[in-house]
């Protein structure tokens, strides 16, 4: 029974959430000329300062998978084809490294000839689902958080941070916009 | 001994503050966006609840009372590091006109509505009531501390704590109730137009 959130709310996770899937989807629309858009997910595992400590802690298509495989990602879409989810990373609570206290979930635009921009993709959304195992890509969802349509010439967006507060996990609602694309958002937190 | 509060929780303190400092502090917007201009306000209550006269109600508008009771010390519009106080409010217990029964202390995020600003966005927000040992005291001993983001998420308006008369005495209560809908909403619930 999942709760819809609004931007900017912050609520705890279910502390016996071991693994979760974090799914994220969006519509590209339909007005360009054809083709078809590549968004892609990333996770940044972040320190008490809110930077990387190490390199490897940036998930993305090119690094699937953090530290002992506390963050996974299970793979590009290059197409967005497809109901649902367009990208999924996966996050074991369990491995994550104890001096990581924030991951930080981004979805950005790979578009070398800068057509496209979150101001033309619509429905964008991220759910966190309860999974048992890194092979159940539905889950038990829990929380929604739908990002509206307030974007215009943004090409990354700081979906939600999932963080430590007093001993236990949290998610906070951000749905930020940057331009810039993945590399505005590297730069944030290297 | 400052209590860290969660909303909700309900402690009486110490009832010998002659002095005591409201501070609040935040961070400038660390996401996207225009900056958070957090404001901090006082109404002073008559027995009815209700804030009596304008000029009750101090605020970046009105930055001091009769017999300067409560002393707003100047508004910030952008935030600072998140570390210390950005506004601060003194109020001198022994001023306080007799006809004001109670105190509330409020924080506010302006114009959030246009801005799409909530509480839940604003990076290392905090309110403290403070201990005063005179009128030199600028820092004072934390009774109380809100961490403002992680108790709070879309409202827009606070009301953070009442200081109260019972028995000839002042006492505290941590009320954190919050609000949509911005100041202009706790304004009316103290019964002055807005």
């Amino acid at each position: 029974m999942a709760i819809n959130l609004q931007k900017g709310q912050r609520v705890s996770l279910d502390d016996s959430l071991q693994m979760a899937l974090v799914g994220l989807g969006w519509d590209v629309n339909q007005f360009e000329t054809g083709g078809s858009y590549d968004l892609d997910a990333s996770a940044f595992m972040l320190g008490a300062n809110d930077k990387l400590i190490v390199d490897s802690d940036f998930v993305f298509y090119n690094n699937l998978s953090a530290r002992n495989g506390a963050v996974v990602h299970k793979g590009d879409n290059l197409t967005g084809e497809g109901e649902g989810d367009d990208e999924v990373i996966i996050i074991n609570f369990n491995k994550i490294p104890d001096e990581i206290q924030k991951i930080a979930i981004c979805v950005t635009i790979h578009d070398p000839t800068n057509r496209l921009t979150f101001g033309q993709v619509s429905n964008a959304f991220v759910r966190v689902a309860k999974v048992s195992s890194e092979f159940d890509l539905v889950g038990e969802d829990q929380l929604r958080f739908d990002l509206g349509e307030e974007f215009s010439i943004e090409t990354a967006l700081l979906v939600c941070e999932i963080y430590r507060y007093n001993g236990a996990w949290k998610f906070s609602a951000v749905g930020a916009g940057y331009s810039g694309g993945l590399q505005a958002l590297v730069d944030k937190y290297q | 001994m400052a209590v860290n509060l969660q909303k909700g929780q309900r402690v009486t303190l110490d009832n010998s503050m002659k002095l005591a400092l409201v501070g609040l502090g935040w961070q400038t917007n660390q996401y996207d966006g225009v900056d958070f201009d957090l404001d901090a306000s006082a109404f002073l209550l008559g027995a009815n609840g209700k804030c009596m006269r304008d000029e009750d109600f101090i605020f970046y508008g009105n930055l001091s009372s009769r017999n300067n009771a409560v002393v707003h010390q100047g508004d910030e519009v952008k935030g600072g590091d998140g570390n210390s106080d950005d506004e601060q409010i003194i109020i001198d217990f022994t001023k306080i006109p007799p006809e004001v029964e109670k105190i509330a202390v409020c924080v506010s995020i302006y114009d959030a509505e246009n801005n799409h600003q909530n509480f839940g966005q604003v990076s290392s927000a905090y309110i403290r009531v403070a201990k005063l040992a005179g009128e030199f005291d600028t820092v004072g001993e934390d009774q109380i501390r809100f961490d403002l983001a992680e108790e709070f998420s879309i409202e827009t308006a606070l009301v953070i704590c009442e200081i109260y008369r019972h028995n000839g005495e002042w006492k505290f209560n941590a009320v954190a109730q919050g609000y949509q809908g911005g100041l202009a909403t706790i304004v009316r619930n103290y019964g002055l137009q807005c």
